[in-house]
C-alpha cells in the first residue's frame, strides 16, 4: 500500500484550497474590523460584541435552533418508521423504496422549495382540494408550520438512509438469540434493533440539524421576509449590507454552536454506558 | 414559480437561439469583422425584458446576446467585484453612482448612441450621472400604494398615504417590500424627512416607526411576490414598485394606485458598460438599439414599467395607448418631495441592520 501514498497529495492540496483557506478567510474576517486592505488589519472583538449585546440577535439565534431542533424531532419520529420498513420489508421492493427517497434529492432543492409555494399557498393546490369538500381555506403560508414542513421535507431524506444503512447491515441473527432467549417482539426491538440502529440516529440527526440551523432560503420562501432566521442575518451581512466582518463573525459562531453539538452527538455514540450495547 | 420556469424557458430559448444562426440581418462574421466579437454578455434583472429584445437584436446584429439575471444591485456588486465580466449591465441610480466612484464603469462614447436623443424628458439629467457620461436610463418609475378599492376607501389612503400602514383597521392585510431602502424611504417620508438623511435621530425615529408597524401590523414582507399576491387578492395594501403596480392594476381591476403625498423615490435603472467589459463596441450598439422606438415600444408593453424613451411613453399613456387608463403607469415627474437614491454605503449599512432588526422583532 506504501506506494500510493503519494496519490493522497492531490487531494491534500484540494482540501487546503476548498476548505482551509476559506475557513481561515472566515476566521481572519470575524476577528477583524472594517476597511481592510491587503496589508493592515484591524484585529477586533466588536464584531461579537456587536451580535451578544443585542437580544433581537440572541433571539432569532434562539428561534433558528428551535426550529432545527424541532425539525430534527421530526424527521426522527417520521424517518425511523419508515426506515424500519424499508428495512424489515421485502428484499424486491427495497431498491425501489430507496430510490423514491432518493429520488427527489436530484432536483435542486430550491426548485423543489418553490413547489411548495404552489401548494401552500392561500388559493394553491391543497386549499383547492379542501375547498372541494367544503374545507377552509388555510392559511399556510407564511407560518411556522411552512417552514418546518419545507424543512421536514427538504432533510428527511437523510435521516432516512442513514438509519436504513445501520438497520440493513443489523445481524439479523441477534434477533434470533434474543427470540430464542425468550424476548417478545418488544423486547427484541427495544434492546437490540434500536440500539443497534443508534449510530445511524445519531449520523442522521447530526446531517439533518446542521443545515437546518443554517438554512435561509426555506424560511424565507416559505415563511415570508418577517420570518428571520439566523442563516438570513448571515445572508444580508454579505449580500445587502456589505458587513463581511459582522457575517463571518456570525458564521464563526454558528460554527461553534455546530461542533459542540456533533462533540455532545459523538460522546452519546461512543459511550457504551449510554447506548446500552455494554461492549 | 413563474419566474423559475420564465427564467428556464429564456435560457432554453437563448441556447436554440444560439444553434440556429442568423438567416436575415447581418451575419456572424460581419459582426466580428465590426465589433470585435459577435457576443455580448447582458447581465440584467429578471423579467425586465420585452419578449423580442433579445432575439431581434440577435438576428439584426448577427450576434449572440447571453443573459443572467439578478434579483438585487447588491448581488449584481457581489458578482462584478468579484470578477465576472459583463459587456451591459442594468443597474440603479444610487448603484450606478456607486460604480462610477469606485471607477467600475467605462465612459460612453455617445456619438455611437445617436438614440439617446429619444431619451424622455423624466429621464434626462439625473443627479448620478447628470451629462450621462456613463449611463442611458432604461426603465424608471417610483413607488406608491396599490390597495383593493373595494375593501379599502381611496379618501383614507389619500389622507393617510404612508401611514394607513399604521391604521390598525388593515392589520394583517398588508405587504411591505422587503428592503431597507424601501421601508426606510416610507419611514422617512411618513415623518416628513428627506430618504437620504444621515442625522441620527431622525433615523431612530423611522426605526422605531417601522418596528411600530411591525408589532401592531402583522405585514409580510416579500419583494416580487408581491404581484402575484396583489393579482389575486391575498392582501388589501400594499407598497409596490410602480412599474409593477402597473402590471397588478392591468391583471385586477379591483386595485387602484396612489402616489403618497409625502413624496417617493423616484428611480432609475440605467445601461452602462463595465470598465472590464470584453466587448464594448457591442455594448453601445445594444443600448443604442434598447433606445429605439420599437425596441422600447415592446419591452415596456411587456414589462409594464415606464419607458425611458419619449415617444413610448407619450404612445401608451397617451389617449388610446395601452396603459392609457393605468394610473401607476406614468410617473410623476417634477414634485418636489420626490427624491433620487444617494449612494451612501454607511448609511445602507446602517439602514440593513436596522432593517433587518425590524424584520425578526416578534
Amino acid at each position: 500500500m506504501r506506494q500510493f501514498r503519494s496519490m493522497v497529495y492531490p487531494y491534500v492540496v484540494w482540501i487546503a484550497i476548498m476548505i482551509v483557506v476559506p475557513m481561515l478567510m472566515i476566521l481572519l474576517y470575524a476577528f477583524t474590523g472594517e476597511g481592510n486592505d491587503v496589508t493592515t488589519f484591524r484585529f477586533t472583538l466588536e464584531n461579537f460584541g456587536r451580535f451578544f449585546s443585542d437580544a433581537v440577535f440572541l433571539d432569532v439565534l434562539k428561534r433558528s435552533l428551535i426550529i432545527a431542533i424541532f425539525t430534527t424531532i421530526i424527521c426522527v419520529l417520521l424517518g425511523y418508521p419508515i426506515a424500519y420498513a424499508i428495512a424489515t420489508g421485502p428484499e424486491k421492493s427495497k431498491m425501489f423504496w430507496i430510490l423514491m427517497i432518493t429520488l427527489p434529492t436530484w432536483i435542486n432543492m430550491l426548485v423543489r422549495t418553490y413547489a411548495w409555494v404552489g401548494i401552500l399557498q392561500d388559493d394553491g393546490l391543497l386549499n383547492s382540494f379542501l375547498g372541494l369538500f367544503g374545507i377552509g381555506p388555510f392559511k399556510m403560508m407564511y407560518t411556522t408550520f411552512a417552514v418546518v414542513l419545507g424543512m421536514v421535507y427538504n432533510f428527511i431524506p437523510f435521516m432516512i438512509l442513514q438509519i436504513h444503512t445501520s438497520l440493513a447491515k443489523m445481524d439479523k441473527s441477534l434477533l434470533e438469540a434474543a427470540s430464542d432467549l425468550g424476548a417478545n417482539r418488544m423486547q427484541c426491538f427495544l434492546r437490540v434493533t434500536l440500539p443497534l440502529s443508534l449510530p445511524g440516529v445519531l449520523s442522521g440527526i447530526t446531517l439533518v440539524f446542521l443545515p437546518a440551523v443554517s438554512s435561509f432560503f426555506i424560511p424565507k420562501l416559505l415563511g415570508g421576509g418577517q420570518y428571520v432566521l439566523i442563516g438570513n442575518v448571515i445572508e444580508t451581512q454579505f449580500l445587502t449590507s456589505g458587513d463581511w466582518n459582522f457575517g463571518s463573525a456570525i458564521s464563526l459562531i454558528m460554527a461553534v454552536i455546530i461542533m459542540i453539538s456533533m462533540y455532545l452527538t459523538r460522546k452519546v455514540d461512543t459511550d457504551p454506558a449510554a447506548n446500552g450495547r455494554g461492549e | 414559480m413563474k419566474k423559475l420556469i420564465a427564467m428556464a424557458l429564456a435560457s432554453v430559448m437563448l441556447l436554440a437561439g444560439c444553434g440556429g444562426g442568423s438567416s436575415e440581418g447581418a451575419s456572424a462574421e460581419d459582426a466580428v469583422a465590426k465589433y470585435g466579437s459577435d457576443t455580448l454578455k447582458l447581465y440584467n434583472w429578471g423579467e425586465y425584458m420585452g419578449e423580442d429584445l433579445i432575439s431581434n437584436f440577435e438576428k439584426e446584429f448577427g450576434v449572440k446576446v447571453i443573459v443572467e439575471y439578478f434579483d438585487s444591485n447588491e448581488t449584481m456588486y457581489t458578482k462584478l467585484q468579484a470578477g465576472d465580466s459583463y459587456d451591459v449591465l442594468v443597474p440603479s441610480d444610487y448603484m450606478i453612482e456607486r460604480l462610477i466612484n469606485e471607477g467600475m464603469l467605462q465612459e460612453l462614447d455617445l456619438s455611437l448612441i445617436p438614440n439617446i436623443s429619444n431619451l424622455a424628458e423624466g429621464v434626462k439629467n439625473l443627479p448620478y450621472d447628470p451629462e450621462n457620461t456613463y449611463s442611458v436610463p432604461y426603465f424608471w418609475g417610483s413607488v406608491g400604494i396599490v390597495y383593493n378599492h373595494n375593501n379599502v376607501d381611496p379618501a383614507v389612503v389619500e389622507e393617510q398615504g404612508y401611514s394607513i400602514l399604521h391604521n390598525t383597521d388593515y392589520k394583517g392585510k398588508i405587504y411591505v417590500y422587503d428592503s431597507e431602502r424601501d421601508s426606510f424611504m416610507m419611514a422617512f417620508k411618513a415623518l416628513g424627512y428627506s430618504m437620504n438623511t444621515d442625522n441620527q435621530d431622525e433615523i431612530q425615529e423611522a426605526y422605531q416607526w417601522l418596528l411600530d408597524m411591525n408589532n401592531t401590523m402583522e405585514p409580510v414582507y416579500v419583494t416580487d411576490e408581491v404581484i402575484d399576491g396583489m393579482i389575486n387578492g391575498t392582501k388589501d395594501i400594499a407598497v409596490v414598485y410602480s412599474g409593477d403596480a402597473t402590471t397588478i392594476l392591468e391583471e385586477n381591476p379591483d386595485m387602484s394606485f396612489w402616489m403618497p403625498t409625502e413624496g417617493t423615490n423616484l428611480w432609475s435603472d440605467a445601461m452602462v458598460i463595465p470598465a472590464n467589459a470584453e466587448n464594448p463596441k457591442l455594448a453601445h450598439e445594444f443600448i443604442n438599439y434598447v433606445l429605439t422606438y420599437e425596441a422600447s415600444l415592446g419591452n415596456s408593453e411587456y414589462v409594464g414599467y415606464a419607458s425611458s424613451n419619449q415617444e413610448v411613453l407619450d404612445e401608451l399613456s397617451g389617449e388610446g395607448g395601452l396603459f392609457a387608463d393605468n394610473e401607476a403607469y406614468l410617473p410623476r415627474a417634477g414634485y418636489e418631495k420626490d427624491e433620487v437614491f444617494v449612494d451612501n454605503q454607511v448609511l445602507k449599512k446602517e439602514l440593513a441592520e436596522l432593517w433587518i432588526k425590524v424584520k425578526a422583532t416578534k
